[in-house]
């Protein structure tokens, strides 16, 4: 699975169980649209460390970076070391 | 667990001399904590001449302010030094309030101009800090906040609210107040802002009469119209979520530390009491009843000192810790409750008195259950944590 499937997947199983995984838009505002909370950003954030390897800093953590799952992956992107020798799970 | 150095032992001895001063007078000003009100209305925080010149307000602050710079781990060691030998508890929670509310997020968060401009009187204690999070509207919930700011121009917020709860309230001279700068960004909606004692439209209320922590002042705020410029913001705007979260690691590590210090002292005099006292012709300790009271006591401690120091060492590893600190929060608010009622049953009817300090140590302890997050919300906290829904919860 590319990284978007597995945030893509991890967002549906926990905040949005009623929705089929491929019916979130990547782009959907996960804030405006009320989906996520502050624990569950806590529990985001987290997962991401356990998940990726990434340490998030406090200063990271800004809208932009978590709003969407296309921007969870660009920040995860980021933030991830060496993109060619990525293997996941 | 964590090895302490010799380094660390010289350290906490170099602070232990001061708590005697501190302890000194601590059951009168339980018993009349306004006796010695000042005349502009606020009570002065007890003996705060003898704490600033203690320079335990200096601790985690770096030496270019004036402070000690040592790290979360040394700052809690000293910390626990101060519950085992401060009997004031009110006291010992006012300066925790001081070291955390608005010198560490400022520490963390906070610009070259507006660190030089507040750390140095914070380090010293000249600037009296505390943080306004609870509104009447949004406790628990913090989001559900009645407070608001606007943007006011580009470099200016105009705060909108009240506040209550707020430990060093009364007597505070610069204060974090958090807002909602925007309720549909969820948790990027909440901002920090340093509002300072003066500023228009802040009105801050008496200290109001609680059942324990007497001697910590805490009372309301009010904030009608007050201009506060976009500088005196920690971080940028939407961050308050972030900087709350690092707030409340230290103020939870840091103040609970100093509970696990009493625990321990309250041990202990409990074990001195248990084998002096005679009842049957036998010491009271000796009697199975009172000597399992007496092991929970321990077992409480050496819980809550193995998780409070297990989960800061995970913060300065860089640890996810947010399950780690609920569980100390409650596994350590909630011994201490247990460990301050068994020293009232220990003390039999001593204990019930004022004189003895142990009904004010009880009713002290029952606060720990509640600020910093209730012991319900810190479950919740761990639940969420473990991917159990709301409804599950
Ligand atoms: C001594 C002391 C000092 C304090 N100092 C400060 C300070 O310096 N600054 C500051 O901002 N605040 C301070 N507080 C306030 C404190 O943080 C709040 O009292 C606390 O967060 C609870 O909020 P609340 O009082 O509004 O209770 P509420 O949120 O109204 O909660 C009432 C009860 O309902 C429970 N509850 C709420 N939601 C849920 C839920 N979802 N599930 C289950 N149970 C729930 C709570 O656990 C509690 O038992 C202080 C409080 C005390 C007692």
């Amino acid at each position: 699975m590319d990284i978007t499937e597995v945030i893509r997947e991890f967002v549906v199983t926990e905040y949005l169980p009623d929705t089929p995984a491929d019916e979130l838009e990547v782009d959907y505002d996960l804030f405006r649209n009320g989906v996520v909370n502050s624990l569950d950003l806590l529990r985001l954030i987290s997962w991401l460390k356990d998940q990726f390897g990434i340490p998030v800093d406090e200063l990271d953590i800004v809208p932009e970076n978590f709003r969407t799952v296309a921007a969870i992956r660009d920040f995860v992107e980021s933030a991830l070391p060496a993109p060619a020798e990525r293997t996941l799970s | 667990m964590y090895e302490w150095s010799q380094a660390h032992h010289e350290l906490r001895a170099e602070f232990a001399p001061w708590y005697e001063v501190l302890s000194e007078g601590h059951l009168d000003a339980d018993n009349d904590p306004g006796s010695d009100t000042d005349s502009d209305g606020g009570s002065p925080i007890r003996k705060w001449e003898q704490v600033r010149a203690s320079g335990l307000l200096r601790l985690p602050f770096h030496t270019e302010w004036g402070g000690r710079g040592l790290d979360l781990l040394s700052t809690m060691y000293v910390l626990e030094g101060l519950g085992e030998g401060c009997r004031d508890g009110g006291l010992c929670f006012s300066i925790c309030t001081q070291l955390v509310s608005a010198g560490i997020p400022l520490q963390r968060f906070g610009g070259p101009e507006l660190k030089a401009r507040y750390l140095p009187g914070i380090c010293d204690g000249s600037t009296i800090t505390a943080h306004a999070i609870t509104d009447p509207r949004g406790g628990s919930d913090v989001l559900g906040m009645g407070m608001t700011a606007k943007p006011d121009g580009d470099d200016h917020w105009i705060l909108d609210g009240d506040k209550v709860f707020v430990t060093n309230g009364p007597v505070a001279d610069l204060i974090v107040v958090y807002a909602l700068t925007d309720a549909s960004l969820g948790p990027f909606g909440l901002t920090a802002f340093l509002v300072e004692r003066g500023t228009e439209g802040l009105l801050a209320g008496p200290d109001l009469p609680k059942l324990g922590l007497r001697s910590s002042p805490l009372g309301e705020l009010s904030l009608r119209n007050c201009r506060i410029p976009a500088a005196n913001v920690l971080g940028r705007p939407g961050l308050g979520f972030a900087v709350l979260d690092h707030v409340m690691r230290w103020e939870i590590l840091c103040s609970f530390i100093v509970q696990a210090g009493a625990m321990r002292h309250r041990l202990d005099r409990c074990v001195a009491h248990a084998t002096q006292r005679r009842q049957f012709g036998r010491p009271i300790g000796s009697f199975q009843m009172i000597a399992d009271q007496i092991v929970e006591m321990k077992i409480g401690v050496e819980n809550s000192r193995r998780w409070l120091y297990d989960a800061a060492e995970g913060v300065v590893r860089g640890r996810d810790v947010t399950t780690d600190v609920a569980i100390a929060k409650v596994v350590t608010s909630e011994a201490n409750v247990r460990s301050a009622l068994a020293a009232v049953q220990i003390f039999g009817g001593r204990g019930y008195l004022a004189e003895t300090g142990l009904e004010k140590d009880l009713r002290d302890a029952v606060g720990g259950t509640i600020y910093s997050g209730t012991t319900q919300m810190q479950r919740i906290r761990i639940a969420r944590m473990l991917g159990l829904k709301e409804s599950q919860t």
